[in-house]
C-alpha cells in the first residue's frame, strides 16, 4: 500500500516536472517561431507579417479576413496574420508588445509619435508607394510627421459638429441661428432652462473618456488650443478664458452637474439619445450611436458656436494611423509595403471605410467619390477649418492622459484653473 | 587507467542521480519551479523594470538608476494617494471586522432559516466584484440612480445628488462597497473561529456566574484571536490591492481625488505613459504591504505563542 502510494507520488512529481518542461519548451518554441517569422529573408522564402488592427466596428475582422485571403492568393510567399483588437485594449496591447520586444509588423492606432521617437518605425515613404502617398490629404500627412518626417500614414479621420435636439429648440423658440456664437449659446441655454426645465441644456462630457477632445473643441473655438505655432500653449490666456466660460455655464446649472466624471458615451450621448439633453458636441459617428440605442429624437447638426476673433467656426479633426515596425535587418519592409499598398487600392480602401462605418477617407480620390454623400457632406465642408491634436509631439500621449484626468476639474465652480492647466503642461516635454 | 578514469565519474553520477531521485527534491521541484516562476521572478522583473528608462512607446531606452523613484516622489498626486490608501485600508478593514463580528455571532446562533441567511451572505462574495461595482456605479448615478430616487421620494433630499461627482461623497461610497464585498469572507472566517470554541468553556463560565458581556470579552474574543488575525491580514492585503471597485466607480476621479496607490500605479503606466515610474510605485506598494503585514504581525503577537 505504502509502496503504491509512493510510486503514485513519484509519478505525480514526474508529471509535474514534465509539464514544467513542456511549458518551457512551448515558450522557447513560440519565441523561435515569431523570430523566424519576422526575420525571414527578403528572397522568395515564405514570410509572415503580423498586423494589430483597431476594431472600429464588428465588421473589421470579416473585412480583414477577406482582404488577407485575396492578398495571399496574389502573394503566395507572404502570410498575413491580422489581429483585430478593441479600442479599450489596443493601446496597452501594442505597448506591451513593444516592451517585450515581440513587435508586430503593422500597427493601427490613434497616435504614433512615441513609437517614432524611439526609432521603431519605417518612414511613410517606405510604407506605401509614392503615388499612394501623393493621394493622401496633405493635412493628414502633416499630422503624421515626427520631427519633420512622416512615420505613419492616416487610415481614416473623423470630424465633429454641434448637435441639437430640434423638438426642444422649437419648444424654447430657438433656431440654429441662435447658437452661432458663445453668447448666443449661453442665451439659448438659459432660455431652454427656463422653458423646458426637465432637460439639461448642454451636455458637457469632460470625464476621462474623451475630455481632451471636448476641451480642445471649446478652446479652439476661443482661439486657444494645446499646441499652436510650434509651441505648447496649454496655459494660455485663451484656455483659461475657455475654462472660465464653461465654469460659468456649470455654475448657472446649464450643464450636467459634475462634468469631470461625466463621460461621453454613457453620459452625454445617452442623455442626448433619451431627449434629456438639448445640445452637445457631437461627432460624425453620433448618428449611428443614436440609431444603435433606438433613439427616436429629432436632431440636427450645426457648426460649433464660436468666440473666435475671426468669427469662423472650427471643427476637431481626429485621424488614426497605420505604421510599420522595423524588425532586425529590416527584412519585413517589402512585405509590409506590399500589404499596405494592397489595402490602399481603391476598392479595398473603400471596403475598409465601409467596414469602419461612417468615417472620412484619408485619400483624396476616396474623398472625391464620397463628397456627394449627404451625411458626410457637412463634415467634409468644415474640414478646412479643422484643428488636430498635436499627435506629432512625442509627449502628446502623456499630455492627453493628464487632460483626461484633470481638465474636467477646471470647469467646476471655484477651481484653480491656472494650477490645473500647469499640471497638464508639466507633462509636455 | 583511462577506463577507470571515465568509469568512476559515471558511477558517481549514477549514485548522485539515485540519491537525487530518492530524496525530497523530485517531490518539491514542481513547487519550487512554481514559486520561482510565479512569485519570485515577477518580483524580480518588477524591481528591474523600476530601474529602466522606458519610453512612451514601451521601448526600453536603457537604465534609469533611481531616476524613476525620484520622479515618483516628485509626483504631486503621490502624497494624497498614499494617505488616502492608509485611510482606505484601515477604515475598510476595521469596519468590515466590526460588522463581521456581529454577523458571525448571529449566524452562529440557532434560529429557523439560518441556513438561508448563511447562503444569502455568500451572494456578495459569489458575484463578480466588477458587477457589484458597476451596479453601485449606476445606482449612484445622478440622472438615473435608484438611490437618488429613493431619497427623493422619501424627502431626504430635494434634488438629485451626483454621488460620484466629487470625492467627498464618492469616497465614503467606495468604502461602503469595499466593506460590502469583504463581509462574506471575513464573517465566515470568524464564524469558523466561533465554532472551534468548545462549549465546555462557556458552560464553565456560566457556572461561575459570568455575565454574557464578560463571557464575550474574556472568552469569545480572546479565543477568536487566530481567526481575527487571519481575517485582518488577508483583508488588509486584498483591500490594499483593491482595484476594480475604485476603477469602475470613480476611475480614481475626479482628477486624482479618489486614487489609492494601486489605481495611481495604473494611471502612471497607461495615462501618463510612464511604465518605469509606475513600476517604481509598484515596488513602493509592495514595500507598504509588507510593512502593513509586519506591523500587524508584531502588534497582534501572532507567532509568539509557539515559543
Amino acid at each position: 500500500m505504502a509502496k503504491k502510494s509512493l510510486r503514485r507520488g513519484a509519478a505525480l512529481a514526474l508529471s509535474g516536472l514534465l509539464a514544467a518542461g513542456a511549458l518551457a519548451g512551448c515558450a522557447a518554441e513560440s519565441a523561435e517561431e515569431t523570430s523566424s517569422g519576422s526575420s525571414g529573408s527578403t528572397g522568395s522564402e515564405a514570410q509572415t507579417i503580423r498586423m494589430v488592427a483597431a476594431q472600429y466596428t464588428d465588421d473589421m475582422q470579416p473585412y480583414y479576413d477577406d482582404l488577407v485571403e485575396r492578398f495571399e492568393a496574389d502573394n503566395p510567399d507572404i502570410t498575413v496574420e491580422v489581429e483585430v483588437v478593441s479600442w479599450n485594449d489596443i493601446d496597452q496591447k501594442l505597448k506591451t508588445m513593444v516592451q517585450t520586444g515581440d513587435l508586430p509588423d503593422i500597427g493601427n492606432l490613434n497616435y504614433f509619435s512615441s513609437f517614432a521617437a524611439d526609432g521603431l518605425l519605417y518612414r511613410a515613404d517606405e510604407l506605401i508607394p509614392a503615388e499612394t502617398l501623393d493621394d493622401m490629404v496633405e493635412t493628414f500627412i502633416e499630422n503624421s510627421k515626427y520631427e519633420g518626417v512622416a512615420y505613419a500614414v492616416p487610415d481614416l479621420a473623423s470630424a465633429r459638429l454641434f448637435f441639437y435636439n430640434v423638438d426642444i429648440f422649437e419648444q424654447a423658440g430657438l433656431t440654429k441661428d441662435d447658437i452661432v456664437t458663445w453668447d448666443g449659446l449661453q442665451a439659448a441655454a438659459e432660455k431652454i432652462a427656463a422653458t423646458v426645465p426637465d432637460v439639461t441644456p448642454l451636455a458637457l462630457p469632460l470625464g476621462p473618456e474623451e475630455a481632451q477632445a471636448e476641451f480642445l473643441i471649446w478652446a479652439a473655438s476661443n482661439d486657444g488650443g494645446y499646441y499652436q505655432d510650434g509651441e505648447w500653449t496649454i496655459t494660455s490666456d485663451a484656455n483659461v478664458e475657455t475654462a472660465e466660460y464653461l465654469q460659468g455655464l456649470v455654475d448657472a446649472g446649464l450643464t450636467n452637474p459634475a462634468p469631470a466624471t461625466f463621460n461621453r458615451t454613457d453620459g452625454a450621448f445617452a442623455l442626448f439619445a433619451q431627449g434629456q439633453a438639448a445640445m452637445l458636441n457631437g461627432a460624425i459617428f453620433l448618428p449611428s450611436v443614436l440609431e444603435e440605442q433606438g433613439s427616436t429624437i429629432n436632431y440636427d447638426v450645426a457648426p460649433f458656436p464660436t468666440n473666435r476673433a475671426d468669427g469662423e467656426s472650427i471643427t476637431l479633426g481626429v485621424q488614426d494611423y497605420f505604421f510599420g515596425f522595423k524588425n532586425e535587418g529590416e527584412t519585413n519592409k517589402e512585405a509590409i509595403q506590399k500589404f499596405m499598398s494592397f489595402l490602399f487600392e481603391a476598392d479595398n480602401y473603400a471596403g475598409f471605410l465601409e467596414a469602419a462605418g461612417g468615417f472620412l477617407p484619408a485619400t483624396k480620390s476616396a474623398g472625391e467619390s464620397l463628397s456627394s454623400d449627404e451625411t458626410l457632406a457637412p463634415y467634409i465642408a468644415v474640414l478646412p477649418n479643422a484643428v488636430f491634436y498635436p499627435g506629432t509631439e512625442a509627449s502628446w500621449p502623456a499630455v492627453q492622459g493628464e487632460l483626461q484626468q484633470t481638465i474636467g476639474l477646471a470647469v467646476e465652480p471655484g477651481a484653480d484653473i491656472q494650477a490645473i492647466l500647469e499640471g497638464v503642461a508639466s507633462q509636455a516635454e | 587507467m583511462a577506463i577507470l578514469d571515465s568509469a568512476q565519474p559515471r558511477k558517481r553520477e549514477k549514485n548522485l542521480l539515485k540519491r537525487f531521485l530518492a530524496g525530497p527534491l523530485p517531490w518539491i521541484t514542481p513547487m519550487l519551479v512554481l514559486i520561482f516562476g510565479i512569485v519570485l521572478w515577477p518580483v524580480y522583473e518588477m524591481v528591474r523594470t523600476s530601474t529602466l528608462d522606458i519610453g512612451g512607446s514601451g521601448a526600453v531606452r536603457g537604465s534609469a538608476g533611481f531616476a524613476n523613484y525620484l520622479e515618483l516622489f516628485e509626483n504631486p498626486n503621490l502624497a494624497g494617494a498614499v494617505s488616502r490608501t492608509f485611510f482606505w485600508v484601515i477604515s475598510v478593514v476595521a469596519i468590515t471586522i466590526f460588522i463581521s463580528l456581529f454577523l458571525a455571532q448571529l449566524l452562529n446562533a440557532k434560529f429557523p432559516g439560518r441556513r438561508f441567511v448563511r447562503y444569502a451572505l455568500i451572494v456578495p462574495w459569489a458575484a463578480s466584484v466588477i458587477m457589484t461595482a458597476t451596479s453601485f456605479r449606476w445606482m449612484l448615478d445622478g440622472y438615473y440612480g435608484i438611490i437618488n430616487r429613493i431619497l427623493l421620494d422619501l424627502g431626504f433630499i430635494s434634488e438629485p445628488i451626483e454621488w460620484l461627482g466629487n470625492a467627498d461623497t464618492s469616497f465614503p461610497w467606495l468604502i461602503i462597497v469595499a466593506v460590502f464585498v469583504s463581509l462574506p469572507f471575513t464573517t465566515f472566517v470568524i464564524l469558523a473561529g466561533l465554532q472551534t470554541i468548545p462549549n465546555e468553556v462557556y458552560e464553565a463560565a456560566r457556572v461561575d456566574g459570568s455575565s454574557s458581556r464578560k463571557t464575550y470579552f474574556s472568552i469569545t474574543l480572546p479565543l477568536l484571536r487566530n481567526s481575527l488575525f487571519i481575517a485582518s491580514v488577508i483583508n488588509l492585503i486584498n483591500v490594499f490591492n483593491q482595484f476594480p471597485i475604485i476603477w469602475v466607480m470613480t476611475g480614481g476621479g475626479p482628477g486624482y481625488t479618489t486614487d489609492t496607490t494601486t489605481t495611481l500605479m495604473y494611471k502612471l503606466a497607461f495615462r501618463s505613459q510612464d511604465i518605469g515610474v509606475s513600476a517604481s510605485l509598484s515596488v513602493v506598494n509592495f514595500a507598504i504591504v509588507l510593512i502593513f503585514v509586519l506591523i500587524y504581525i508584531r502588534a497582534s503577537g501572532f507567532g509568539r505563542k509557539e515559543d
